[in-house]
């Protein structure tokens, strides 16, 4: 019934003499809701920066369903089934709401842009398909009543929950959060939580995330990775993670 | 079967358009024919380049080098072909339109691939770069007549093509169109406004370039075939850097993006001057000045309504009504009174001589009134016309 979905092996990336993720190994399972948490700076973006392609790893290897995808372009890798989002948003401000779902699901078109350029009725077809798919993500992440307007109008927590509906559009198995309740309110970390709670249990998505918020994390996750500059302090469940005493001393005053 | 109807209906229309404007032209305005045919081939050339530049996002300035490749390629061949083979003018047209695209788009691929790796400013001065040199390489080469020119002239007399030219243009038009009504234009727009973010949503960024180019330099491509056609006689000087800028302009005027924009500009941009030129109008520089004042006073009035009136429509309206006729007041006043000035009195310009300066003062006006273009982002449709009118309705109710 395990089956692993994702493994990195003592990845490293190396810019110039600063070793932003050094020797980090740590495996995922398939249902897992696995937090990744660190003080600012320890590296955590940069670990999604590779697991996604945007940078090559200086070694190690980040194996994906039994292949190695470290360095493979991102777009590749999403359409392979990694998606994520952004910790400092990037949507596609003049796009609608309901247009960015779509571009994420774009990635499994069938009809060909010959066909789009003559305004082909499959071109037609698959369009309308789309879209109706997207909207009924936009429907699931409470974001349908808003499906028409441009996506940089949005308030700044909806704005955060499109791109959670944008990386699921593209039916990913694994789907990483990079810190999606920075900015919200209590409420609507509330509803975050129970948001993330769904897209594994319902959609059986695989979840990695980064959360700042410890209170979040620690009610969310059933695993949780710690980094200090770049390398594991622990790693365990929340209960282990909140009584270490190096986790402790990296989050120093701070209330774990 | 009603989608099939309505598609029908389109290609009459679109083909008895270009068939009217064909003979009204020739029979009612035969001195305009030729404007008509570049102002089609402007066309084009600006709603191609929105499809790289204004959709794609991809800052590339040189166009009339593509323009000029196609031109050449097919004006080449046309010239040393033509004679032998069974082809008639309007097929062997055609084919020569293909002719053009293809070494058009082979160029296209060529300028697009850098844009892999260079943004922006970079991107815009390989662009460029590339039209210059493409520019002067031809100048050089004998058999396509180096500085002096090749002339085109396979049937003899230059065809009457209008026809073909509109018809280039609303295939452009309609190709553009399609990608943006159905979702394969979104990775297009995704591209332009975050690389990254679609790179991540499975977006293969670098073919999505590299096609923006090549689907905009063919049609470039093919405009060139049809100009080296009707004018019969090309030089390197038809497509100099400032056939780009115009271009360029012609798209950012319109609003970057908008299909729409790209042709209403083109068709603008193209005319003033044109018009101008035929203006043979002698005007006192006493006029001239008072006439440069009253706008300058126009234009300042418009800002300030922009950034005070926010309220009511009807005020705003009246407000810019009133800075019209305030401006008008202001240049019969001012050029009254600047007569009694005798330098500036005596001293006359002809108009055709000052269009340059009244088209950069339009382009001037029209960036600091609306930066974002005349049609911003919005297309021309159907359906934003009935809300448009039923606005003003629900304004004067
Ligand atoms: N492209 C880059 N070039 C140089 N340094 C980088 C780059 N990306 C990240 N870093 C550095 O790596 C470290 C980790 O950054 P990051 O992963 O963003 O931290 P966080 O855990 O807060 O997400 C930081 O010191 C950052 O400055
Ligand atoms: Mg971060």
């Amino acid at each position: 019934m395990n089956e692993t979905v994702l493994t990195l092996t003592n990845a490293t990336i190396r810019f110039g003499g600063l070793v932003a993720v050094n020797n980090v190994s740590f495996s995922l399972q398939k249902g897992d809701l696995f937090g990744l948490i660190g003080p600012n700076g320890a590296g955590k973006t940069t670990c999604f920066n590779l697991i996604t392609g945007v940078y090559r790893p200086t070694s190690g290897v980040i194996d994906f369903k039994g292949q190695n995808i470290g360095g493979l372009p991102p777009a590749k890798i999403a359409t392979l089934g990694i998606c994520r989002t952004f910790q400092n948003i990037r949507l596609f401000p003049a796009l609608s709401v309901l247009e960015n779902v779509v571009v994420g699901a774009f990635l499994r078109h069938t009809t060909s842009l010959a066909s789009a350029l003559c305004y082909l009725p499959p071109s037609i077809k698959e369009t309308r398909a789309l879209r109706q798919e997207a909207f009924e993500l936009l429907e699931v992440m409470d974001l349908s009543d808003v499906a028409s307007v441009r996506s940089a109008d949005l308030p700044y927590g909806k704005q955060r929950r499109l791109e959670i509906a944008r990386a699921m559009a593209t039916q990913p198995e694994l789907i990483l959060l990079d810190e999606p309740a920075a900015g919200m309110n209590q409420k609507e970390k509330e509803d975050l939580q129970s948001t993330v709670r769904r897209i594994r249990d319902d959609f059986g998505k695989t979840v990695l995330l980064i959360e700042h918020d410890m209170r979040f994390v620690m009610g969310l996750c059933e695993r949780i990775f710690v980094l200090d500059h770049g390398e594991e302090i622990a790693q365990g469940p929340p209960e282990a993670i909140r009584n270490d005493p190096k986790v402790i001393e990296a989050y120093l005053g701070e209330a774990v | 079967m009603k989608f099939w109807g309505v598609r029908l209906l389109s290609f009459v229309l679109a083909f008895g358009f270009v068939y009217g404007l064909d003979v009204v032209t020739q029979t009612a305005f035969p001195n305009l024919y030729r404007l008509a045919v570049l102002a089609g081939l402007y066309v084009t050339l600006a709603v191609s380049l929105n499809l790289i530049n204004g959709i794609t996002g991809q800052f590339s300035i040189g166009h009339a080098a593509f323009y000029m490749i196609g031109a050449y390629a097919a004006g080449f061949v046309s010239q040393h072909m033509y004679a032998s083979q069974p082809l008639g003018p309007v097929l062997w047209l055609v084919v020569m339109m293909a002719v053009g695209a293809v070494f058009a788009a082979i160029a296209g691929i060529v300028v697009g691939l850098p844009s892999l790796r260079l943004r922006g400013d970079y991107l815009a001065i390989v662009t460029l770069g590339f039209g210059e040199i493409m520019r002067i390489v031809v100048q050089n080469v004998d058999p396509l007549g180096g500085a002096y020119g090749l002339n085109v002239k396979p049937f003899g007399e230059p065809p009457k093509i209008l026809w073909l030219v509109w018809l280039l243009a609303v295939l452009c038009i309609a190709v553009c169109r399609n990608l943006l009504k159905t979702s394969h234009g979104l990775p297009f727009i995704a591209v332009r406004e975050d690389e990254v973010a679609s790179a991540a949503m499975g977006v293969k960024t670098s073919s999505v370039k590299v096609t923006a180019f090549v689907i905009g330099s063919a049609f470039a491509g093919a405009a060139g075939a049809l100009l080296a056609h009707s004018e019969t006689f090309i030089s390197p000087d038809t497509f100099k850097m400032d056939v780009s800028f115009i271009i360029l302009t012609m798209v950012v005027l319109g609003g970057t993006g908008s299909i729409t924009g790209s042709i209403m500009a083109a068709v603008a941009l193209f005319a003033i001057p044109e018009w101008l030129r035929t203006m043979q109008v002698m005007i006192p520089g006493s006029s001239i000045v008072a006439g440069i004042l009253a706008v300058g006073i126009m234009v300042s009035g418009f800002r300030w309504v922009q950034n005070n009136y926010h309220e009511s429509v009807s005020k705003r309206i009246g407000a810019y009504l009133a800075c019209v006729v305030g401006a008008a007041v202001a240049a019969v006043v001012l050029s009254f009174v600047l007569a009694f000035i005798p330098q500036l009195a005596q001293q006359r310009l002809d108009v055709a001589m000052l269009r340059m300066v009244i088209f950069s003062m339009v382009l001037i006006i029209l960036m600091l009134l609306r930066p974002q273009g005349v049609f911003a982002h919005h297309e021309f449709s159907w359906d934003w016309l009935s809300k448009v009118l039923r606005a003003r309705k629900g304004v004067t109710a």
